[in-house]
């Protein structure tokens, strides 16, 4: 353990892990408590809460083997945050999404086609629907939590061979660590993407049953690496006024940063755009419900809450970011390029509040059917709870890892580079 | 020597190794010149700063470009299918800002990219097919071991005598006065 003064943050982790446990403790309570009375909405908290993080720690995973396999010269010095970072993805993946799908009281509450006896909009039960019984190869509740289970697995395995080897040639000082882990992240990639694309269809996608998009987990993929790049920027920041960065994170590292912000904040767009325009073009029943009622109130037919959502992850997420972030300075300029990171750390939660909340609720008195959940509700502060409580495992781990292992890769053959790095 | 001869382009010297042109230019560039410049076998991180440029403009044109093509989609799509020959295309609106994104998008980035084409050719001056520093015998050597200043005759600052004596002081070798 280094005993240098930037690392007087370390002996903080513990308060970010009561921070963690008070708020999940209050999360859980009420997620509970509104299992009891048929209430999803609490338990959907928990998803959003766990979803957010582990989207930005797959795009971290991601972001590690990327620059892994490219041999990345200006990465090692940020890489080894986001090593540090990665402990905590089948954590949270355990620790909020593994109870979700393996109690039956909120499997039931939040994956609806778990439960046989809920009602659809047309007045059937989900156990007699036609269009459930023949995806049923896919989705049963015993594939499901093996596919739960292999998520912890696969992520968890991969999080620990490129922390295991990385960490090795802080000690050994041997360059073969460095081409061990390019063969690993290599296989990691390929395996990392289908894991990601199978966790988006299985937790969020599958929330509305009925509907399908190829295109979903590329639309996560891009998500996670826009919310990683988000919070590594936010975190280098922090890091460099007063944490182990001091002195060495310099304005080619924000540059580069700002860049991959730029092109994954293009990327997204045009994944999600892809998938409406898609969808809007062929014009089927199955597929445009679920737009639908993220645009119209089915019983009144005038836009709902939730066309106000997707406008401002139009202008909000896409427009402000993207405009921002075109101009060189917006770039190199700290404090610019930390307002745009929040700005893009805000919006990703909002696209996860658009993807998980609304669904159509079954209302015999409604002309169609069924009414759709509304946005504006108290358990939006829960959702934020829930974000910050597993944001504080996340970096209690962090932090604990960081006082653990050196905090800069001391002997990554390309961390000179990686330190006098310049455009 | 007749009349055109006595038109000069500038004044060259050489350099032998990077540190040397590098603080060479630096010295330049504090010195206030304007229109001079510097070539190397190799680019030398930093050098832009070390002279003194100001970043491109060429990104300017690019988005004026990509604006331009925008607009230049809403209009073509809005006049064919809205305005001249009105038609419905499976079941969507005469004109709307998403079924023709594509169409929109596509003429953002060829716009975009024309913009960024003729703009480097605009600020590069070019096309131009020859340039005074051709003829100068050494001047092969700057694709290969040597780096070398030129200060150009346009700059104000600019007088035969005082350059070459400016550039002995900074180290250069071979000093050179270039004609047109």
């Amino acid at each position: 353990m280094s005993t240098s003064s930037p690392h007087a943050l370390t002996a903080h982790w513990k308060k970010f892990l009561a921070v963690g446990v008070v708020a999940l403790a209050v999360v859980w309570y009420f997620a509970f408590a509104g299992v009891q009375h048929h209430d999803n909405r609490q338990a959907l908290s928990v998803l959003v809460g766990s979803l957010f993080w582990v989207a930005v720690l797959i795009g971290m995973l991601m972001l590690t083997m990327i620059t892994r396999v490219f041999d990345a010269g200006w990465a090692p010095l940020i890489r080894r945050n986001w090593e540090l970072l990665i402990a905590g993805l089948p954590v949270v993946i355990l620790i909020g999404i593994v109870p979700l799908a393996f109690l039956p009281d909120f499997r039931h509450a939040v994956w609806y086609w778990t439960d046989g006896s809920h009602i659809l909009p047309s007045g059937h039960e989900v156990g007699h629907d036609p269009i459930l019984l023949a995806k049923s190869w896919f989705l049963n509740e015993s594939f499901f939590l093996v596919r739960i289970a292999l998520y912890v697995g696969v992520f968890g395995l991969l999080v620990a061979l490129l922390r295991r080897w990385s960490f090795a040639q802080d000690t050994d000082r041997t360059a073969g660590h460095t081409h061990r882990l390019h063969a690993v992240s290599a296989v990691g990639i390929p395996l990392g993407a289908v894991t990601l694309t199978m966790l988006a269809f299985d937790c969020l996608m599958a929330l509305s049953y009925h509907w399908f998009s190829t295109m979903y987990g590329v639309w996560f993929f891009a998500l996670s690496i826009r919310l990683a790049l988000a919070v590594t920027v936010i975190l280098t920041y922090k890091l460099s006024n007063g944490g182990w960065l001091d002195g060495l994170l310099n304005q080619a590292h924000r540059h580069v940063l700002g860049c991959l912000m730029l092109a994954f904040t293009v990327f997204w767009a045009y994944i999600s755009f892809s998938q409406y325009f898609l969808i809007y073009t062929a014009n089927i029943p199955e597929e445009t419900f679920w737009y639908n009622i993220r645009e119209f109130d089915p019983v009144t037919n005038l836009k709902n809450e939730w066309w106000g959502v997707s406008m401002y992850l139009i202008f909000g997420f896409f427009f402000l970011p993207f405009l921002s972030l075109l101009f060189y300075r917006t770039k190199i300029v700290a404090g610019r390029l930390l307002t745009v990171a929040w700005i893009i750390l805000v919006g990703g939660i909002v696209d996860l509040w658009f993807n998980a909340i609304p669904r159509q609720v079954y209302e015999k008195s409604a002309p169609e059917g069924f009414v759709v959940t509304p946005f504006l509700t108290s358990s939006l502060f829960l959702d934020l709870l829930a974000i910050v409580g597993f944001g504080g495992i996340v970096f209690a781990l962090f932090l604990r890892g960081a006082s653990r292992q050196e905090t800069i890769p001391v002997h990554d053959p390309r961390i000179l580079e990686s330190i006098n790095y310049h455009e | 020597m007749n009349e055109r001869n006595e038109r000069i382009h500038g004044v060259a010297c050489t350099f032998r190794k990077v540190s040397d042109v590098f603080h060479a230019a630096e010295k330049v560039r504090d010195a206030g010149w304007k229109n001079w410049d510097v070539h190397t076998p190799f680019p030398i991180h930093g050098m832009d700063q070390a002279m003194g440029l100001p970043r491109s403009p060429v990104p300017r044109l690019t988005l004026l470009g990509g604006v331009t093509g925008f607009i230049t989609g809403c209009l073509l799509t809005w006049y064919m299918n809205s305005y001249d020959y009105p038609l419905i295309v499976g079941g969507k609106p005469y004109w709307s800002v998403i079924f023709p994104f594509p169409v929109l998008y596509e003429c953002t980035i060829l716009f975009a990219a024309f913009g960024t084409f003729f703009g480097q050719f605009i600020f590069n001056r070019l096309p131009r097919h020859n340039h005074p520093l051709f003829e100068l015998p050494n001047f092969a050597r700057v694709s290969d071991d040597t780096f070398m200043i030129v200060l150009e005759a346009r700059d104000p600052q600019f007088h035969v005598d005082e350059s070459r004596n400016f550039l002995q002081s900074l180290g250069g070798q071979e000093i050179t006065v270039i004609r047109d």
